[in-house]
């Protein structure tokens, strides 16, 4: 197996200074159920009618804080080849994502409520998305370190990974948190939605699947080595 | 969790550069570069490289036209620090570390011989922060990517990108034949003309 740990490791034999928090652990895919709970109602509207709404929020409340959870885990990959007749099965991390309808992928999230911080809106939205309500009767999520942030500078514009000089009004600001899973977890979704387990590997520079948010997840997640933990 | 999430910048003004001999680059050519890279796996197994990221922040001032009256526009905005090789190829400063040989050492080591004086009196104090990217080369080719690859159990290098903390002044020699740059997060953004686009663009983060 010191093939498999050469892959999934991170090659170097020596100590890093860099201490537990980069090394993540995750479980397989097995040890987590699924359910599912009512429809939650998705707000399908033009980009007109959704440009005209961001206004109207940046009016009443300013910037559009927006949080979202990037939760890891591991899966085996369907094999392609079989060599020798025996069948490998390569472990490689996977993100949680929430497909609404066939093409619009997310990651779970939502805006903040005035008032509200980062941490206590992640765990708000996780619950109302992905477990059985937002009363926080759920189980408690680890809400890890922010992973990155994407700035909108306009209501048309795209979002970038950086606050673009001369932007004195940004009208959205994004962060991405990592969410630590623990041994197992129950996850009920509600119907409309799909949960689904996407390889790093389909997300790397697929933007136009799945956004650049998504897409960028890849990067972000690199300087943590992944300690696959078998139950 | 220790990280810390904000990084001290100073503006380009406060640093001193200077030149010293030209450090050739050891390949003509991306196939020569990656003939030699075959040649030392077979020696030495998976290459381990470390790459520094520098930020500085860089105040501009300019002017544009609105309507009959001129304004000025400033911005502050981080720029890292890039090697210019020739005229088009940038890379970050860094490079191979040597067999047995610990990551910040490494990094400190490449630091200094491509961007410090050479006089031991002159020698900044490295202070290297925490990795912020691993980057996987599967095959002997100029692909990689920030994860290594499904089925891939013999990957041939491994990448691995850190925040360099600079202080508030720092004496740079520059190998005269190479430029030091200082460019803008939205210039390396989704710029795949600049080498290693996709591995700095990261950074923007």
């Amino acid at each position: 197996m010191d093939d498999a740990n050469a892959a999934t490791g991170n090659g170097n034999s020596h100590q890093t200074s860099l201490g537990d928090s980069s090394v993540l652990d995750v479980y397989p895919l097995s040890c987590y159920y699924f359910g599912s709970m009512d429809s939650v109602p998705f707000k399908n509207e033009t980009v007109a009618d959704r440009v005209l709404r961001m206004k109207a929020n940046y009016d009443a409340y300013g910037m559009r804080n927006c949080v979202a959870a990037v939760i890891v885990y591991v899966s085996a990959l369907q094999p392609e080849l079989v060599v020798m007749d025996k069948v490998e099965l390569f472990k490689h991390p996977h993100l949680l994502l929430l497909q609404v309808q066939n093409s619009i992928y997310k990651l779970p999230g939502g805006r903040l409520r005035p008032g509200e911080s980062d941490i206590q809106c992640l765990k708000r939205k996780l619950s109302s998305k992905l477990s059985a309500g937002e009363d926080g009767r759920g189980p408690e999520w680890e809400i890890g370190e922010c992973l990155g942030v994407w700035w909108r500078p306009g209501f048309e514009t795209l979002l970038y990974p950086y606050l673009p000089p001369n932007t004195k009004r940004p009208k959205e600001c994004i962060k991405l948190f990592l969410v630590k899973l623990p041994t197992s977890r129950r996850f009920i979704v509600p119907k409309n939605f799909r949960l689904l387990a996407v390889p790093l590997c389909q997300l790397h520079d697929n933007d136009e699947t799945y956004g650049p948010i998504i897409s960028g997840v890849p990067q972000l997640l690199s300087k943590f080595s992944f300690n696959f933990v078998e139950p | 969790m220790v990280t810390s999430q904000v990084v001290n910048t100073y503006p380009l003004s406060s640093y001193t550069f200077g030149t010293k001999e030209p450090k050739m680059e050891k390949d003509t050519s991306v196939a020569d570069r990656l003939a030699r890279m075959k040649v030392n796996y077979m020696k030495e197994g998976m290459r381990t490289s470390v790459d520094g990221i520098l930020l500085k922040n860089v105040f501009t001032k300019f002017c544009i036209r609105r309507g009959i009256n001129l304004q000025v526009q400033e911005h502050n905005h981080p720029h890292i620090l890039l090697l210019q090789i020739g005229n088009t190829f940038c890379k970050l400063p860094g490079g191979r570390l040597k067999p047995g040989e610990n990551e910040i050492e490494g990094l400190k080591r490449k630091l200094s011989s491509k961007l410090a004086a050479n006089s031991p009196s002159l020698q900044p104090e490295w202070q290297i922060g925490e990795c912020v990217a691993t980057w996987w080369r599967p095959n002997f080719e100029t692909t990689m990517y920030p994860y290594c690859p499904p089925h891939i159990t013999k990957p041939k290098e491994c990448k691995k990108l850190f925040l360099v903390h600079l202080s508030d002044h720092e004496y740079f020699a520059v190998p005269k034949n190479l430029k030091l740059l200082a460019v803008p997060l939205f210039e390396l953004y989704d710029n795949v003309q600049v080498r290693q686009g996709s591995v700095v663009g990261i950074v923007a983060t």
